[in-house]
């Protein structure tokens, strides 16, 4: 760099380099900056040698970590310097220590402007590299259209032109309401048509970025991203500077292939043909070899290739291709390659034919369980999870479970628990998923979580055919000489209840059962002991009559704990020593365990809220989604069942058994119950008060074709729509499914929206939509922001826009998934054809977790949306209001049951509907008189005028006069104003009745007078 | 008796470990890299002694150009620790002749790893004397017992002077001229506000002695203190002389004081230990006699200009004057230029403390020596109010004068050989932290 004439700074920069330690170097900073205060303040000035060596001082001082709170303005008068050295210490200081928001800035936009329209390429490339690193809202909305020219003038060096392609993305991505991209895609089609690699790459940033956002309007760069590719992967035709290890230019590769991406999908069959020619290619052509470099560039053009694949959903021919190259990178010797053939693998899951291919290679995946790398071991466990399905599962499990006690310890919680949910999923027949879990528990016991062995418990209660198997397996663990706690809880319950259906057999005679389980009372824990007394009372109760030895025993036991200092046991020994004294009627109390009410997995639900979010275990998640448990709990629902939310393991009812020890199971019954009382599809009882007015605001916006209806109706407009919203509200309520209630009062924020162009339009926990407005004159555009509140995705989101006839909406696409807390825009395009006041309806639907929400909203692109505020002065004002005389040009209505308003309300009111108020026009101050101007396509631009006549008395009715020369608009806007001025919803909504008499013309002036001239108008 | 330390390190600035001994095993060898990390290389460093990090806690200062840092993982006494460390420097310091920084400590491992192995044991404090370490800790060599020659002189015995009556002095001291000089030395701390009214005042002072004296020696100190003074009248029934005395607070004594003799008689009497020693400390609130005035204003001119003006005014008898005066006005750290004015001494500014700082070598009594400075200031981006003004910072000494008035009446010495005594007394009055609010 040029420092080399720079004595002072390099002689600055070593001394700090060489001090001892903070201290000294805090010292000599802060005498420098002083050093420079002085100089910056010096009144004869800098020349720019010298501004230019102190503001690089102080660049390396901020650089240091210290405050610098000034020297920024010598910074930016830098900029606008005539030679390369200050101008570009100027640029690179002020990106560095100015950011977006600095008020600085707004001096240097104009500098920054003339080098970058400026002739000078290297000036403008220092400009374009600092928008593009500051990027501010402001700098987009300044330069952005001189960027845009830059980028497709043909007359700038390829250099200039890729900067301004980067720059141009980076503004972009920052502000991408403010770049203005319409009608881009004809000028991204020219630019992917461009020979140099350089600019086509930048370019091609652009593109993924555009096409990521709407890719509607890009389809025609799609043949020319298919060229590229062609250019490149076929044809080889590159510069050799643009050739990395060989591989034509990577970059430019992997990025047409992620553009290509963002389109749904490819119908052209010539296009489709070739791209996937070209594919073919990158697949057959890549290798392993020996440059780490090499083998990076075309791995990395390989995998977006394969993801193009998945993404098209090829033949299976092609799939099977991809497959057999990943399992030649899975068998490879590099440990990264065998990672990202596994990866890719996973991937590959999603599709959804492919399974039988990746099973050919199940035994290759299995041996990577044994890779000395972790993360290999990982994503072999994963992929493994992923592809298990009935045909294989037994297999892959078994191969768990024998890998589970060689494995990581840090592995062995996730390996048991995916080993449980294949076995519960995958399960042939349930005596198997019996064994399983049992050997996970006696070989992992550590790293089996009580979800598993409760989820064991669940099945063997459910399934009678399966009690006296599991009482016989619990009972042969029970002979092995030390076995994990985990294991004592499982026997011990399955024991207590199953073992009379054993009773017959060799060993295990109630007696025999009691001590094989008592001899491991000493050896567990306390949350285990009151396990071991329930089971002790069962088989008390299935001896009875009880044989004398064995009750004393168990009684003994039983007193003994009833000091306990833990609650919960003492608690069951004081309760079953009592309950066991009442001989026979035991049997009652302590009958079998009641049937457990289906429900989901506890062990699905917590592997997804481990489960990181990564592309690969959304799969496994989709998949897990897609294929229910075949082996889940036959049961009869009991509804009738005195207590079907009672504690899973607790014997009898007893409200006050608040187990301990099963906590976790309770908390998911709680919660499962919680979610239950969501999901309930009976509609809250109709007829209540709450309720309709909850639906009120939803049913108002109702189909449209009740305001359509409603609009043949002149007359009685007013009340027949009010008819119509009461039809409606009645309606929906029987087929109303979703019963999540919005946050809000819809109506109000639509009125509130109807008088500015951004705000909230509808809010429910989980979903928030926003909007955002531009209108210019017949034209408008509505941005809906969709935004996720929650941290899972919405699914299946749709919107329909049910547009009105005077209006043109287009509706660019609605992504189908919002993912967690995003937020998601879709623009609106809106063409208005012609006056009415009919508002465009928004039918939203989205799906959260079970339950479907479908919203009606009124989007508010009303009829004043549509105006623009003209001030019309006495002299043009009279002649237009004389000539548009009578109906239908002109209509006059007296409005009663006005909101009550000053008048000076009501010209707020006037100016926020885009009325320009008048004042001092009509001599009457009590009068009001506006102007302001239509648009639609039809009148083009129209003079529209109002005059407003209050009566001081009675704030309730008013006279209003509409004029315009369209007869269709001026009803419709005498309407609309009539409705906002009634309608506005407030407390008093009760229209007084109001003595019918109407003062036509009421006040007899001179002639003369402006005002009697517009009053003889009337 | 608590533990005060499970290791001891040395740094140098730079956080490099100069030497360092463990005591315990319960806190590992790296953690001195744990308060480089996290106390020594952020901004936190000086601003509390004792922090704690990873369940060990970390007591460090800082002396001359050398942290100490004592590193415990149980509960200790911090301010035990604290007092080892002091002492610890003050026997260093008698080792190595006065100073003790980064070059002394390199040019010593061989003694500071045997001192640190006498002085503490398993994370307890030991002797730290001085007088006794130097018995058998010595830096020259040592005669071995089977050598032909006899010693010059009996070889001191440590053990009994330890354990005998006294145990600050050995036996069979004598000097030619027998000697005694005794420095009051007081510092003064002054925080006034800037109308001049005084927010908080004291001074603390010590007494310090060297005495070169033969035998054993029994001295006798009287001051114009109120007990000592009233005692005295008390005795003698005959009232106070007029004149003022002072109220003594918080006074501590040298453990060579005898403790039962002041509590019956209310006097300082003692046998001294051979060389320099502090006799005693003590602290006054009221009646101070300030040796400064500072009359400053301080006038903004807009958002660049500042004036400045500062008035010192010396308070104390004409006859005497002040040395080393040093007095720190701060200003804002935009601060770009400054003009100055004085009528003595000189003045400039300081970037790195941002502060005026005026210089004044002499400054004789009853005289008011003025500065006059211009500020200008740079804008900034940050438009910070300027409500955050420091105080002015003063430093001085003002010899032959005490803030507290206090004054030695007498000082005699009593030696069985009845030989004469030369004694010499001196005051000097410094200033601790002299603050004025502007």
């Amino acid at each position: 760099m040029a420092l080399s004439g720079m004595r002072g700074l390099s002689v600055f920069i070593s001394e700090i380099r060489n001090c001892q330690n903070k201290e000294q170097e805090r010292l000599r900073v802060d005498k420098e900056l002083g050093n420079v205060r002085t100089r910056f303040k010096n009144e004869k000035g800098l020349t720019h040698y010298e501004k230019k060596k102190y503001v690089w001082k102080v660049l390396y001082i901020y650089m240091l970590g210290y405050d610098v709170d000034f020297g920024h303005m010598e910074a930016v008068s830098l900029i606008s310097a005539p030679k390369y050295p200050e101008k570009q210490v100027g640029y690179i200081v002020t990106s560095c220590l100015l950011n977006e928001n600095h008020e600085f800035l707004r001096l240097a936009i104009n500098t920054v402007r003339n080098d970058i329209i400026g002739r000078n390429e290297t000036f403008q490339c220092l400009a374009l590299t600092l928008v593009g690193n500051i990027g501010g809202r402001e700098f987009a909305e300044s330069l952005a259209p001189d960027v845009q020219k830059l980028l497709i003038s043909s007359s700038c060096r390829p250099l200039v032109r890729k900067k301004a392609a980067l720059c141009l993305l980076r503004l972009y991505r920052k502000n991408p309401d403010v770049v203005n991209v319409d009608g881009w895609s004809d000028r991204m089609a020219q630019l992917l048509d461009e020979r140099d690699l350089g600019v086509l790459t930048s370019s091609t940033s652009l593109l993924v970025a555009l096409v990521s956002n709407n890719h509607d309007s890009y389809w025609s760069c799609l043949p020319k991203c298919i060229k590229i590719l062609e250019r490149l992967a076929r044809n080889q035709d590159v510069p050799p500077e643009y050739t990395y290890y060989g591989i034509p230019s990577p970059w430019l590769q992997v990025k047409a292939m992620r553009a290509l991406q963002y389109f749904p999908t490819i119908e052209d069959p010539n296009a489709r043909r070739s791209l996937f020619e070209v594919l073919q290619r990158i697949l057959m052509g890549t290798d392993v070899v020996k440059n780490v470099n090499k083998n990076n560039a075309s791995h990395a053009v390989l995998f977006e290739a394969l993801a193009l694949v998945m993404h098209l959903d090829a033949e299976k021919e092609m799939m099977s291709q991809c497959v057999a190259l990943l399992g030649k990178f899975i068998s490879g010797r590099e440990p990264n390659i065998r990672y990202l053939g596994l990866e890719n693998m996973t991937r590959m899951l999603m599709v959804t034919d492919v399974q039988d291919i990746i099973k050919r290679h199940q035994d290759q995946i299995i041996t990577l369980l044994k890779d000395p790398d972790i993360s290999i071991r990982r994503r072999a466990l994963d992929l493994l999870y992923g592809m298990c399905d009935v045909s294989n599962a037994k297999n892959i499990v078994e191969e768990l479970l024998q890998y589970l006690s060689t494995a990581d310890f840090a592995m062995r919680e996730e390996l048991s628990l995916k080993a449980a949910i294949l076995a519960e999923k995958f399960a042939p027949d349930l005596s198997w998923y019996v064994d399983v879990i049992l050997q996970l528990i006696d070989k992992a016991g550590d790293f089996v979580s009580d979800d598993i062995w409760f989820r064991v418990v669940q099945f063997v209660t459910n399934n009678e055919d399966l009690q006296p198997y599991a009482a016989v397996k619990a009972r042969e663990y029970l002979d092995k000489p030390a076995i994990h706690e985990t294991m004592v809880k499982v026997s011990a319950h399955l024991l207590g209840e199953y073992s009379h259906l054993l009773a017959r057999r060799p060993g295990c005679s109630p007696k025999e059962i009691f001590s094989i389980i008592h001899e491991k009372l000493p050896t567990v824990s306390t949350s285990t002991i009151p396990i071991l007394l329930s089971t002790y009372a069962k088989i008390l109760m299935h001896t009875q009559p009880a044989d004398p030895e064995l009750q004393n025993q168990i009684w003994a036991i039983f007193t003994k704990y009833e000091s306990c200092i833990d609650v919960e046991i003492q608690q069951r020994a004081v309760e079953y020593f009592a309950l066991s004294r009442k001989g026979a009627t035991l049997m009652d109390i302590l009958a079998e365990m009641p049937k457990f009410p289906e429900r989901q997995s506890a062990l699905i639900k917590k592997a997804e809220d481990t489960e990181a979010d990564t592309a690969d275990q959304s799969v496994i998640k989709l998949r897990a989604q897609q294929q229910t448990s075949n082996a889940l709990v036959v049961t009869d629902p009991r509804p009738a069942n005195g207590a079907p939310t009672m504690n899973q393991l607790s014997l009898v009812k007893m409200p006050s058994m608040s187990n301990v020890d099963h906590n976790s199971a309770d908390q998911g019954v709680t919660q499962e119950n919680g979610t239950l009382s969501i999901v309930d599809p009976q509609p809250p009882t109709p007829s209540n008060g709450d309720f309709l007015d909850l639906l009120g605001p939803l049913a108002i916006e109702g189909p449209p074709g009740a305001s359509v209806q409603s609009e043949h109706n002149l007359v009685s407009q007013v009340e027949s729509s009010s008819n119509a919203e009461e039809r409606l509200a009645i309606a929906p309520v029987g087929e109303q499914e979703n019963t999540v209630q919005p946050i809000g009062n819809i109506a109000e924020r639509f009125h509130a929206l109807c008088l500015k162009d951004s705000g909230v339009l509808y809010e429910d926990p989980y979903i928030q939509i926003g909007t955002k407005a531009e209108w210019r004159a017949h034209q408008g555009r509505l941005i809906l922001f969709l935004g996720n509140k929650n941290t899972a995705p919405l699914v299946s989101v749709q919107a329909l826009i049910l547009s009105p006839s005077h209006l043109k909406i287009e509706l660019s696409l609605v992504p189908e998934t919002i993912p967690p807390r995003a937020q998601v825009q879709c623009p609106l395009e809106v063409v208005n054809v012609h006056p009415s006041r009919d508002v465009a309806v928004l039918d939203f639907s989205y799906k959260f977790g079970t339950y479907v929400v479908n919203v009606k909203l009124r989007l508010p692109a009303v009829i004043n949306k549509f105006l623009q505020p003209i001030s019309v002065s006495a002299d043009e004002f009279f002649p237009q209001w004389r000539s548009l005389s009578g109906p239908p040009l002109k209509l006059q209505e007296v409005v009663r049951g006005v909101r009550p308003m000053s008048l000076m309300e009501m010209a707020n009111l006037f100016n926020s509907f885009r009325f320009m108020v008048s004042p001092g026009l009509d001599p009457n101050p009590n009068n009001l008189v506006a102007s302001t101007t239509f648009y639609s396509e039809s009148t083009r631009a129209m003079l529209c005028l109002i005059r407003i006549e209050t009566d001081p008395a009675d704030t309730t009715q008013l006279r209003m006069t509409v004029a315009s020369g369209d007869p269709m608009l001026t009803f419709e806007l005498k309407e609309f104003v009539k409705e906002q001025l009634v309608s506005i919803p407030t407390a008093s909504g009760a229209p007084a009745p109001v003595p019918p008499q109407a003062q036509p013309s009421s006040s007899p002036t001179a002639l003369s007078d402006p005002g009697a001239m517009l009053a003889g108008l009337l | 008796m608590p533990v005060a330390a499970s290791a001891i390190y040395f740094l140098n600035l730079r956080g490099d470990v100069l030497i360092n001994r463990l005591y315990r095993d319960d806190v590992g060898g790296n953690m001195v890299d744990a308060f480089r990390m996290h106390i020594m290389q952020t901004k936190e460093l000086g601003t509390c002694p004792v922090r704690q990090i990873g369940g060990c806690s970390f007591f460090y200062m800082r002396i001359s150009n050398v942290y100490i840092v004592i590193v415990v993982s149980s509960n200790a006494n911090v301010a035990c620790a604290f007092k080892f460390v002091v002492e610890a420097v003050t026997l260093f310091k008698s080792y190595f002749g006065g100073a003790f920084d980064e070059d002394a400590i390199r040019n010593n491992f061989v003694l500071i790893y045997e001192l640190l192995d006498e002085i503490m044991d398993f994370g307890y404090p030991q002797n730290l004397s001085p007088e006794i370490l130097k018995l058998y800790i010595t830096q020259e060599g040592v005669r071995s017992p089977f050598s032909s020659k006899p010693a010059d002189k009996p070889v001191p015995n440590a053990t009994l002077q330890v354990t005998g009556a006294v145990g600050w002095r050995r036996e069979g001291l004598a000097y030619k001229k027998n000697e005694v000089f005794l420095d009051i030395v007081e510092s003064v701390n002054l925080l006034m506000s800037s109308k001049g009214s005084v927010l908080r005042c004291d001074v603390t002072g010590k007494i310090l002695m060297k005495c070169f004296l033969s035998g054993m020696p029994d001295l006798k100190l009287g001051l114009n203190d109120k007990i000592g003074l009233e005692k005295e009248s008390q005795l003698k029934s005959r009232p106070t002389k007029s004149g003022k005395t002072i109220e003594l607070d918080d006074v501590t004594f040298h453990q060579c004081v005898n403790l039962t003799r002041f509590n019956s008689e209310k006097t300082v009497s003692f046998v001294p230990p051979d060389g320099e020693f502090e006799l005693m400390k003590y602290r006054i609130t009221e009646g101070v006699n300030l040796p400064f005035r500072v009359l400053p204003t301080i006038k903004e001119l807009g958002r660049t200009r500042m004036e400045v003006n500062v008035k010192v005014k010396s308070v104390f008898g004409a006859k005497m004057f002040a040395l080393g005066v040093v007095v720190k006005i701060p200003v804002p750290k935009q601060t770009a230029k400054t003009n100055f004015q004085v009528t003595s001494g000189r003045a400039k500014y300081n970037a790195a403390i941002d502060c005026l700082v005026w210089k004044i070598r002499k400054f004789p009594g009853q005289t008011e020596p003025t500065l006059s400075a211009e500020i200008e200031l740079i804008s900034t981006i940050a438009e910070k109010k300027s409500s955050t003004r420091p105080p002015i910072q003063m430093e001085f000494q003002v010899p032959m004068f005490t803030a507290s008035g206090l004054r030695v009446r007498f000082l005699k010495v009593w030696e069985k050989s009845g030989y004469n005594t030369v004694e010499w007394v001196r005051y000097i009055t410094k200033a601790g932290s002299y603050e004025i609010r502007c």
